[in-house]
């Protein structure tokens, strides 16, 4: 069986990846979705998965990925053609936790390995579709808790703190509220308003600058993340309220970089994106050379992020 | 869309009966703008310096898009490409800027100077193709959308650039007596706009092309080259915007400035300009934009749900249109 599909692979590894056809023979193939790679997390994400590919030299990859956030035809696209080119495995972050259910289930029942990184697929739909597959990425909402956590500690209990969101709907956005909601109910911290920015630099601006408008008193906040956290920090400058307002992030993107380093942003939150790809990956080859089947929420790496961090 | 009254006076040849019907247009948006923020004003915080403050700075880079709009919307297009190539204004700009071997102040000048001409670039080329193959400038700018996008993306391989010399990033947050400095620069363009369309040959073949582009034409005016003057306008506009956007958040990225066209159009419509072409003016696109800057700062103030708010601000954009169907009526009789 094994063989069987590292000879199917080679066939299509021979007459897809045309110029590397004689070394690629006995490779299997790894199709990689990703999302939009306008986003510089993604970009990272993809630029890591092919440094991989390079250093295992094991495998062919053929990455696709999408021109926004929500451009959720372009994935399914994506796998039904790799279904078509009989890939060993394909390695997804969805961009919507229910339409990407039933191509994957196509693709499991053609036999190829799907691995499920980054966000993970809704439960129920799963269930409706009699898909069981394990899940591989961080926990957003361990994440949102352990930037909310540092906040609580530095600020006390009873301190005013506000939250501004990422896209609604979106499941790491919920994630990251919900973990940030956790924080506050452990440190006994006041929410006094939450409100989306919808992932946005200039939005964040704003509408932080409002809040502070209607709140002069907050004294803490959480951009669910750092580009986020790039407006949060230039509104509490305008406010001339630099030092009074400690602020936490999420991403750990370079821009912030000289923020946690002049204590503007108290701590952010890393989930290792450039490795994600690649780690999940390496678990999909595991799989299609013959390992166990992953199963549950097989969880990566994230570390909270301080001005201790930044050399 | 053309009413032979309108048909019948190109080129602004009864100058009082417009500029009557123009004060009067603009007084309408003023009353809705000051019924807005006495209504605001019950809340507390919404009428103190710093708000004002605030709402002037957050109305500064739509305004400045909108001017330009407000010259392309006159001839009756639109560009639909603004917020992409504010992105890649931006981030050309933001790359001259962290060239090496520059002094701050000569590294500002130069980033300047670069994200005009690319801004420019982009707007004769919204113009070129839509007025020399007749194609409508809203096909026309929904691909140079895609292509500002992409360019902006490719040349920084999508990644954010955040180092400017200090000296820019205090000026973007500078005050005069409360007053934004950025928003002060907006009021100038607002005013150089004002002139143009209203004391100049230009700015009056402008609206006579808007009214009635065959009868500008007969005129022996310049059509192709007018409708490209509109676009480039809106592409220095779009170049100064990114600039203003870069002093005031102290970053560049490609992915800045996605659905700012949407705000500078209702900007624009608000303030009463017809989608049609040939009515409106910069002053009514000034109140416009502030109309919009008081309901996101009011409603947040106000303590309103973001969906809430969204749905409010769309009510207001239909609201405006349906009373300048009104007002249309009323200065006409």
């Amino acid at each position: 069986m094994k063989f069987a599909k590292l000879i199917a692979a080679s066939i299509l590894a021979g007459t897809l990846a045309l110029p590397a056809a004689s070394f690629a023979a006995d490779k299997p193939v790894v199709g990689l979705v990703m999302k939009s790679l306008a986003n510089e997390f993604f970009k990272n994400m993809l630029e890591g998965a092919k440094a991989h590919e390079a250093k295992r030299g094991d495998y062919t990859l053929k990455a696709v990925g999408m021109q926004s956030e929500t451009d959720v035809e372009t994935q399914i696209n994506a796998i039904d053609s790799f279904i078509t080119q009989k890939v060993s495995a394909i390695v997804v972050a969805p961009s919507d936790s229910r339409a990407l259910v039933p191509p994957i289930k196509r693709a499991i029942d053609a036999g190829i390995t799907v691995v499920n990184f980054d966000v993970a697929l809704d439960d129920k739909a799963k269930q409706e579709a009699g898909l069981k597959l394990a899940f591989v990425g961080p926990d957003n909402r361990e994440g949102a808790k352990m930037a909310g956590d540092a906040l609580a500690k530095k600020l006390g209990a009873g301190a005013k703190v506000v939250i501004i969101e990422g896209n609604p709907g979106a499941d790491n956005a919920t994630q990251r509220k919900l973990g940030f909601d956790d924080a506050v109910a452990a440190g006994k911290l006041k929410l006094l308003d939450s409100r989306t920015a919808h992932w946005e630099t200039e939005e964040a601006n704003t509408v932080f600058t409002n809040m502070l408008t209607a709140h002069p008193d907050i004294q803490g906040v959480m951009a669910a993340n750092d580009s986020m956290v790039l407006g949060v920090v230039k509104a509490i400058e305008a406010a001339g309220k630099t030092g009074k307002i400690e602020v936490v992030g999420f991403d750990n993107i370079p821009a912030v970089q000289p923020l946690l380093k002049e204590k503007k942003l108290l701590a952010t939150v890393d989930q290792f994106g450039q490795q994600m790809a690649a780690d999940a990956i390496d678990k999909a080859l595991g799989v299609v050379a013959g390992g166990k089947p992953l199963e549950g929420w097989v969880k990566t790496d994230i570390k909270l992020v301080t001005s201790d961090d930044v050399k | 869309m053309d009413t032979p009254e309108l048909t019948a006076a190109p080129a602004g040849s009864t100058a009082f009966a417009t500029t009557t019907k123009t004060v009067l247009r603009e007084a309408g948006i003023g009353i809705a703008l000051i019924v807005l923020i006495a209504a605001f004003s019950f809340t507390p915080y919404f009428l103190t310096a710093s708000n004002i403050t605030n709402i002037l700075t957050q109305v500064t880079i739509n305004l400045v898009l909108s001017i330009g709009m407000t010259f392309v919307i006159l001839i009756g297009g639109i560009d639909l490409s603004v917020g992409s190539v504010l992105a890649f204004c931006a981030v050309v700009a933001g790359t001259v800027m962290n060239l090496p071997g520059l002094d701050p102040a000569a590294a500002v000048a130069l980033a300047t100077i670069s994200a005009i001409l690319a801004g420019m670039l982009f707007g004769v080329l919204n113009g070129l193709i839509s007025a020399w193959w007749a194609i409508p400038s809203f096909i026309v700018t929904l691909g140079t959308l895609n292509i500002a996008r992409g360019a902006a993306l490719q040349v920084t391989n999508a990644s954010t650039i955040y180092s400017f010399p200090p000296a820019f990033n205090a000026f973007g947050s500078q005050t005069i007596y409360g007053v934004p400095v950025l928003f002060l620069i907006a009021l100038v363009l607002v005013a150089i706009g004002w002139f143009v369309l209203t004391k100049t040959v230009f700015g009056r073949v402008l609206y006579g092309i808007g009214n009635n582009e065959e009868a500008a034409r007969l005129a022996g005016h310049n059509v192709f080259f007018y409708k490209v003057a509109a676009f480039t306008i809106c592409g220095v506009l779009v170049g100064i915007g990114a600039i203003i956007y870069m002093a005031r958040l102290n970053i560049a990225s490609p992915i800045i400035g996605i659905g700012f066209e949407l705000n500078a159009i209702a900007a624009v419509i608000i303030g009463g300009t017809s989608l049609s072409g040939g009515r409106g003016s910069v002053v009514g696109t000034l109140l416009g934009a502030c109309i919009i800057g008081v309901l996101a700062n009011g409603l947040i103030l106000l303590g309103l749900s973001d969906f809430m708010r969204q749905m409010i601000t769309g009510f207001v954009i239909i609201l405006a249109v349906i009373l300048d169907k009104y007002r249309e009526r009323l200065t006409k009789a």
